[in-house]
């Protein structure tokens, strides 16, 4: 049985797809402008292997910028939860950064790393950098007194337990956030193929474009939109396996 | 052992209205004390005063020969990754250990020692928070409700095995239940609203220990003192 993600994605991508179709079949819109099914169809065996390939080259470098961001955040997230004014910095410094868009900063990436998996990965974990950090100072930030006042009162209290404490406390909060920026980091992988790759399915969708090929954008949208969601399947069932095995006898 | 409250005045940051106008109190020997009064009258404020948490008030805080003054409420939570059995081996320092079996079993925490926290009805949730208390170093405990949801014959067991353990120790009880208070405290500090002065009365209680018997009577006229001072 499909997973409730999946076949989410396969009802909208139809959905549009045939949405698409209605559109050119009303308007008697040309092939070149929206192909026909047929051409939709041969495009799909022909670059299947070759889109999926892309995809998953992708998928690898977002899962990549993904777990480099996690760490970023959680590591800034830390200091940033401090009362003192570093913490204080951190956090306003936060708050205005994300309220800038990243893929504006993109093209001055681009100039000075060149195309390569260095901006890729660069950009990607920007992108789901900041609504993370924004979550985990959030998380770290805020005191859970009735479980820390004791630590407190004894003396015991240290950051690593402070850390712990939060962390557990709000452990549904962060599993959720991480789950959902998983999607900005496919997005920003793209994003940044588009821009600064020689590789990727978003290099793929820009050939595609320049060549006005909508049928292999439309295979391409297709095989994104799949491997997010097996990506997002596989956090999620990550999340429950952490969930139960934190909160089980 | 002594703890005196001389002339404080308090009132809450952003608010105009008072909690403590002039309020001074003392407590001049080891026991079991408690502090009464409505709700709403400032008793967990004076507590977190004594403690240490809240140190923005006019006045003199002395504590004499109380090092450690701890505070505990009855909504405090255990870290939930532990077993109960697991957190209390953790936090009990060395000398006390012998003594954590002898609570657990008193306390009737014995069949909750492999649960978490969460797990536990709210009566166990109070016994088990007190206890980590119990077991650590302290002279001056601060109890804010600590045996609520606890039914009355543990509480009383409770009680008198904590006057029977630290006799030497000084707590203070805060609880609106005047029966318990009347009964089982020495010192009553029936704490009142700022418009009364003094504001704060201190009453003698039955301090009933399980040993000699209690006098309904002495108990009766006791409780009417409480609730007539509050």
């Amino acid at each position: 049985m499909l997973h409730r993600r999946i076949y989410q994605f396969l009802m909208i991508y139809f959905a549009g797809f045939a949405a698409l179709m209605l559109v050119k079949y009303s308007l008697n819109l040309s092939d070149y402008v929206i192909p026909s099914l047929t051409e939709i169809w041969n495009t799909c065996r022909r670059y299947f292997g070759l889109y999926l390939l892309a995809v998953l080259n992708t998928l690898a470098v977002a899962i990549l910028g993904h777990v480099l961001s996690i760490c970023m955040a959680t590591v800034v997230g830390i200091i940033g939860r401090l009362t003192i004014w570093i913490g204080s910095f951190i956090r306003v410094a936060a708050y205005n950064i994300q309220a800038y868009p990243i893929v504006a900063v993109a093209p001055i990436i681009f100039i000075l790393l060149g195309d390569g998996l260095s901006s890729r990965l660069l950009i990607a974990a920007m992108i789901c950098y900041f609504p993370l950090l924004l979550s985990i100072i959030g998380v770290l930030s805020e005191p859970v007194t009735e479980i820390e006042h004791f630590f407190e009162s004894t003396r015991r209290m240290n950051w690593q337990l402070q850390v712990k404490i939060r962390a557990f406390e709000n452990s549904h909060k962060l599993i959720t956030v991480i789950v959902g920026s998983a999607t900005l980091a496919m997005v920003g992988t793209i994003v940044a193929e588009f821009i600064a790759a020689n590789a990727g399915i978003g290099y793929s969708i820009r050939i595609a474009l320049y060549q006005s090929d909508l049928a292999k954008i439309l295979v391409a949208l297709f095989l994104i939109g799949i491997c997010t969601s097996v990506y997002l399947v596989f956090l999620e069932w990550l999340g429950i396996i952490i969930k139960r095995r934190i909160g089980s006898v | 052992m002594q703890l005196e409250l001389r002339d404080i005045n308090y009132t809450y940051p952003g608010s105009s209205n008072n909690v403590f106008r002039q309020l001074s109190c003392q407590v001049t020997e080891p026991g079991f004390h408690a502090l009464f009064g409505p709700s709403g009258v400032g008793k967990t404020t004076l507590a977190k005063m004594l403690a240490g948490t809240i140190k923005e008030f006019s006045g003199d805080i002395r504590i004499k020969q109380m090092e450690h003054v701890l505070y505990t409420y009855n909504l405090e939570r255990l870290p939930g990754w532990y077993s109960v059995h697991d957190h209390l081996a953790q936090i009990t320092p060395p000398p006390n250990r012998r003594r954590m079996q002898e609570l657990v079993e008193s306390f009737g925490l014995g069949p909750c020692l492999n649960s978490r926290f969460a797990q536990l009805s709210l009566g166990q949730q109070n016994r088990t928070n007190l206890t980590r208390y119990l077991l650590q170093d302290f002279d001056l405990l601060i109890m804010d409700e600590s045996l609520a949801n606890v039914d009355e014959i543990t509480k009383e067991k409770i009680i008198l095995k904590i006057k029977a353990l630290y006799p030497d120790r000084c707590f203070l009880y805060i609880s609106h239940n005047v029966v318990e208070v009347a009964k089982f405290c020495r010192q009553i500090l029936v704490l009142r609203s700022y418009h009364k002065q003094p504001q704060a009365v201190s009453l003698q209680g039955q301090d009933f220990d399980g040993r000699r018997s209690l006098q309904e009577k002495h108990l009766e006229q006791c409780m009417l003192e409480i609730v007539n001072a509050a």
